[in-house]
């Protein structure tokens, strides 16, 4: 449960400002490592700001949502929200630069399939993709474990979709006042769907997010549900801090939009000019270090082999004392 | 477990399953083609210790370790000259004496411990009671000889109702033809009912069976004793073994950080469960009912509702 999880201890942040911050030093990080060399304004005439930064993110979450609601065969709802969620994560310590978010993006699929147990084959999955699918392949192969690694293996999302249900249900028999809550259902699928392309999962526990919801929701139909919250849900004491964390999720997700496209086009040129070319499959030195990479191994392997035979043909000397088997047709 | 390896070759039971290993004297193990490919002239050397072995002394390996076999190998040769018994002394101490001296023979032969030492002692003891050891083989084979006989005995009794429940078997055989001719000859000729005649006979022939009674069966063991016997036979008593502290068990408790969420009872009493499919049959089999999911759904509804991430301080996250 959430009050023990990783995700409480490691990647709930305390506000806004913070996850802010975070993002802020990733991208001065980038910028200080690779732009070295570069005077202040080529610096960011070349490099994208933490703002175009965070407009590439928003416009490939979009995508990734896109993607995931095309998937065949149909995936489940807490599926696309762990992809989500990972994607996020990642990158609060990651540049855009540094990793192209399209590669990313279906590595966090690929990785949220799995983790939620929704049993799908790398072939299936890149028949999902369009283009070239074996280097589609590779790619998700080559940043599965990348991505797991900056995840910090904490790969269990506490998704709000159970306490959606528990809630539903708890209204159901505690406050029967509401009549039939069972419509109140699109409307808080329909503001989940808005919640994950905002922040809020990285600052509130999935329970919040379900209470806000399905308030979200009474409210759309017209429904009271002020009563079950502040006279059988909550003692006064706690009510302040839960009634400031739902304005708060719902004002985040009221603020969602989309960057416009000829903006994201803009910027994703930018991208592929200041893009580190040691993550970018399609470079010459990406390929040139896999490359040098298989030649290692068998190198290793090789000598390896050469050892192994040498202790052999030792080991032969001492027991059987002759320094060579010949065969008979040798002689 | 580990695998079985020969130390020489390296294959393992996994890759050979026919895989024998075979010890010697030395106590080293070697499986069966590397002996046959280092001895083939009859004797040589361990490849591990370098001691001049033969191959005729070469055994399957009974004990995953060779150790035990090595020592197996030692005790039945000590045992040949140490062959006191316990009648042969005056005192239980003396004898428990004489036990311990063999183990610590042996314990020093297997682990080469003053080896040299060791044999002389034997060499020593071999020569000091020269009369008693003969005296106590011809004894021993003495024994064996009763042991034997009595195993030819029982060989032959068993042999003798092998043959007697055969002819059982053909009596019983022959009697039946009799009495079917008999049953023919009776309703060619006889003037009673047909069917009087078939009752009277098929009641004649189960009484007879009835008589027939198959031969006893054996109620000794080989050794003499009878079946049954042993349960006045006293055993050692268990070992007590030294127990820890009592285990005491402290239910969990969750942390719910939240409004605190029914429990197992209130669920159908509050009429929490009617707001929940009802498990279908599957689902019962594989041992979820329709309360664990309902109980759950609620337990994460309330589960950190009470959360406020600015006033908890976050675990810095480093990633290497």
């Amino acid at each position: 449960m959430f009050p023990l999880s990783s995700q409480k201890k490691y990647w709930s942040f305390n506000d806004e400002n913070d996850i802010a911050v975070l993002r802020e030093e990733t991208n001065a990080e980038f910028i200080s490592k690779h732009g070295a060399s570069m005077t202040e304004e080529k610096r960011e005439k070349h490099f994208l700001s933490v703002g175009e930064e965070r407009v590439l993110q928003r416009f490939y979450e979009s995508q990734l949502k896109e993607f995931c609601k095309r998937f065949n065969p149909p995936m489940p709802k807490p599926t696309i929200a762990t992809a989500l969620h990972y994607f996020k994560r990642f990158y609060l310590r990651n540049s855009v630069m540094d990793y192209h978010p399209k590669e990313i993006l279906v590595t966090c699929v690929y990785l949220a399939c799995k983790v939620e147990e929704f049993n799908v084959s790398i072939s299936q999955f890149v028949a999902n993709i369009m283009g070239d699918r074996e280097k589609a392949s590779d790619i998700i192969l080559n940043n599965e474990l990348l991505l797991m690694q900056q995840l910090n293996y904490n790969l269990t999302i506490h998704n709000p979709f159970r306490p959606v249900e528990g809630l539903l249900i708890d209204i159901k028999t505690r406050y029967p006042a509401i009549e039939n809550p069972e419509k109140l259902r699109p409307y808080i699928d329909e503001f989940l769907e808005k919640v994950f392309l905002t922040d809020s999962v990285l600052l509130y526990a999935p329970s919040q997010i379900a209470l806000a919801a399905t308030l979200h929701a009474a409210s759309s139909v017209n429904a009271n549900l002020d009563n079950y919250v502040t006279d059988i849900l909550f003692s006064r004491d706690h009510l302040t801090a839960i009634v400031e964390a739902v304005r708060k999720i719902r004002s985040m997700a009221k603020c969602v939009e989309f960057p416009p496209r000829d903006l994201v086009k803009n910027l994703e040129k930018k991208l592929d000019k200041c893009r580190n070319q040691d993550n970018n499959p399609d470079s010459d030195i990406y390929k040139q270090r896999m490359q040098e990479m298989l030649d290692e191994e068998d190198l290793l392997d090789n000598e390896k082999y050469a050892k192994i035979v040498q202790n052999q043909a030792d080991h032969d000397e001492k027991v059987l004392g002759v320094t060579n088997v010949l065969s008979p047709t040798d002689t | 477990m580990e695998e079985q390896a020969c130390p020489r070759c390296k294959t393992t039971k996994y890759r050979n399953p026919s895989l024998k290993l075979m010890v010697n004297v030395c106590g080293h193990t070697l499986c069966e083609s590397c002996v046959d490919l280092l001895f083939l002239k009859g004797s040589g050397s361990c490849p591990e210790c370098q001691i001049a072995l033969r191959r005729a002394n070469f055994r399957v390996q009974l004990y995953e370790d060779a150790m035990v076999e090595k020592e197996v190998d030692i005790r039945k040769r000590i045992l040949r000259d140490f062959n006191k018994r316990e009648e042969d002394f005056e005192t239980q101490s003396e004898y428990d004496n004489y036990l311990e001296e063999i183990e610590n023979v042996i314990y020093n032969l297997t682990n080469n411990i003053d080896v040299i030492e060791t044999n002389k002692k034997i060499e020593q003891y071999k020569k000091e009671n020269k009369d008693q050891i003969i005296k106590n083989k011809s004894k021993l084979g003495k024994k064996e000889n009763e042991l034997e006989e009595l195993l030819q005995l029982e060989r032959l009794e068993q042999e003798e109702r092998r043959l007697e429940f055969i002819k059982k078997e053909l009596e019983i055989k022959r009697h039946k033809i009799r009495e079917k001719e008999a049953l023919i000859d009776e309703l060619m000729f006889s003037e009673q009912d047909a069917r009087n005649i078939i009752q009277l006979f098929a009641s004649s022939i189960h009484a007879s069976e009835d008589e027939i009674k198959f031969a006893p069966k054996p109620t000794t063991f080989s050794t003499g004793i009878k079946f049954g016997q042993q349960n006045n036979t006293c055993y050692l008593s268990v070992p007590k073994i030294d127990e820890g502290p009592i285990y005491h068990y402290i239910p969990i408790t969750q942390e719910i950080e939240g409004p605190i969420p029914p429990v197992w009872g209130e669920l159908k009493i509050q009429g929490y469960i009617s707001h929940v499919r009802a498990a279908s049959e599957g689902e019962r089999a594989g041992g979820f009912g329709s309360n664990i999911a309902c109980l759950r759904a609620l337990q994460e509804a309330m589960a950190g509702l009470y959360h406020d991430s600015s006033k908890q301080l976050l675990e810095i996250l480093t990633i290497t």
